[in-house]
């Protein structure tokens, strides 16, 4: 389903992934990689439907399993013990590390497949554009080249056909070369087309001053709202990391922090940070509701 | 002359953005995942190591103005690559982008190489899914490409097939697996340990050992054939000047 999220400005997509993403690697607070995880299935979810659903639960949840198998197995810090596998330690510290780092890496692999799904190409070349130049038309030349290529293939696999040379023609021997022989004429052609291209857009003034880029986004009021709203919640949260009531020890033993109202303020930026796109896309379908009623 | 004096400029740039990362940002990185990380400081230290090491690399190209010609062939060979990790989609861990990162680099330059090396890993993860591993196979692709590149410039890795498979599937086992899981190992546990790693390389062992033979056969067909025609068109359109040397 296409989410209202993806239609804000690339740089506000990206300060969001860019906050969540850190927010999942640093945090190992039980409650906030609880919130993180849970916004990023449900969002991913969203966007992806029924596929994404397929996705977390055969690829994402066996993995955080094994996961927070292997972490016991192998690491014997911590002081309670629970029991002895062959000779090595098993302790509860050890369990509930592993556990959380398979939230964690549940959370990092969700919030992925959701940033996979809004960060295009396109808002990519738009943030980057300015910054590294070169390095962003390159990235742009790929993205298209990789399907030109596909499509040049078929040109000259129907051409070579013409004369009885394409990979359906001749015995197996003969289809590999015939292959191998399509695939040298489409270098060729490439790297030809690539001195033309390039020709092409010196000859138009590329790199030249003054020039201009096109973007086909803008920055909208509700983007900046919705940057300010990201940057009161990212200071909240920053603070509360400062004043330590994000950590949480595991080893030797563990050590959490009381839940105090400072606390609580903190884990409800993060938990609001996090499930902006959600809140914005619930806000949205309400809308659209209504309207719809009303009429 | 004017190019002679333009090229120390350069390289003295390249020496104090590298300068400038390696003796102020890594250390304060490592700093800061002591005293601030707990436990995950290995996962996140690493993985900015490993961002920082890029960014010398990409800035010296922007810095550099490149000219449209060059860009346009090192998109080429990406786009090769790149194509060429989604045709082999099916077969797991048998793919030709190091073979093609290393043609690139024994024709074009150690920095063509890594470039090449690094897009075509950023670029072919918009096809099979982004994550944190991508600035590790960024990196693994990009330095293969680098390595090889001096050494075919200082006249080590000479462009015979033998020495060109050889280099192939050294660098993709040791460099590319060698590294590559290391986010492996510093994900799962709070500290990297013996045990771990020897589990983590034990269960890729097989993996390293299809993408270097991969890269080995790749090459064995490729290097010949595609070294000729990318030096054709450097005598074709005099781009060997433009160059960097």
């Amino acid at each position: 389903m296409k989410s209202i999220f993806a239609a804000y400005h690339p740089a506000v997509n990206f300060t969001f992934f860019c906050a969540v993403i850190i927010g999942s690697m640093f945090f190992m607070h039980p409650v906030l990689l609880c919130i993180s995880w849970s916004a990023a299935f449900l969002y991913s979810i969203y966007l992806n439907g029924r596929k994404a659903l397929r996705f977390n639960i055969v690829f994402v949840l066996p993995t955080m399993i094994i996961i927070s198998l292997i972490n016991p197995l192998f690491n014997h810090r911590g002081m309670t013990i629970l029991g002895y596998i062959r000779d090595n330690p098993i302790t509860l510290e050890s369990i509930y590390y592993g556990i959380c780092t398979g939230l964690m890496f549940g959370a990092i692999i969700l919030w992925f497949s959701c940033y996979n799904a809004i960060m295009t190409s396109d808002k990519i070349i738009c943030l980057f554009g300015r910054i590294v130049p070169a390095m962003s038309l390159i990235f742009s030349m790929v993205l298209r080249f990789v399907p030109k290529f596909k499509t040049q293939i078929i040109t000259i696999s129907n051409a070579q056909k013409c004369i009885g040379r394409d990979v359906s023609n001749g015995s197996y021997k003969e289809r590999i070369r015939h292959g191998i022989k399509i695939l040298s004429i489409m270098v060729s052609w490439a790297l030809e087309n690539a001195i033309e291209t390039a020709d092409s857009m010196k000859s138009r003034g590329y790199g030249l001053k003054g020039r201009t880029s096109f973007s086909i986004f803008r920055f909208y009021a509700r983007d900046k709202g919705l940057l300010m709203i990201m940057t009161v919640f990212i200071t909240v949260i920053s603070i509360g990391a400062a004043a330590g009531v994000t950590n949480i020890q595991y080893f030797p033993s563990i050590k959490i922090g009381e839940i105090t109202g400072f606390g609580i303020f903190v884990y409800t930026a993060y938990f609001l940070l996090c499930f902006i796109p959600v809140i914005l896309d619930v806000m949205e379908e309400i809308k659209w509701h209504y309207f719809r009623s009303g009429i | 002359m004017h190019t002679e004096s333009e090229n120390t400029g350069k390289l003295n740039k390249r020496t104090i953005t590298s300068a400038v990362i390696i003796l102020i940002f890594i250390p304060s990185t490592i700093l800061f995942g002591v005293f601030f990380l707990d436990d995950r400081k290995y996962f996140i230290v690493s993985l900015m190591i490993i961002c920082y090491a890029m960014i010398p690399f990409f800035l010296v190209f922007e810095r550099r103005k490149p000219q449209a010609r060059e860009m346009i062939i090192i998109a080429v060979l990406i786009a090769i690559a790149v194509a060429g990790r989604a045709a082999f989609f099916m077969v797991p861990q048998f793919k030709p982008v190091i073979a093609i990162v290393i043609i690139t680099a024994v024709c074009f330059g150690a920095e063509a190489g890594f470039l090449t090396g690094a897009m075509a890993g950023f670029v072919s993860n918009f096809f099979f899914g982004q994550g944190p591993w991508t600035p590790w196979q960024m990196f693994c692709f990009g330095i293969i490409g680098f390595l090889a590149g001096v050494l075919s410039q200082k006249g080590f890795l000479k462009r015979s097939r033998k020495q060109l498979c050889f280099f192939g599937g050294l660098t993709t086992f040791l460099i590319y697996g060698g590294i590559v899981d290391l986010w492996t190992i510093f994900m799962v546990t709070p500290e990297p340990k013996m045990e771990t790693a020897i589990i983590v390389y034990g269960t890729a062992l097989w993996f390293n050992i299809i993408h270097s033979s991969a890269t080995v056969i790749f090459l064995y067909i490729l290097a010949n054939p595609m070294i000729e025609k990318l030096e054709r068109i450097k005598v074709k359109y005099g781009l060997i000047e433009k160059l960097p040397k």
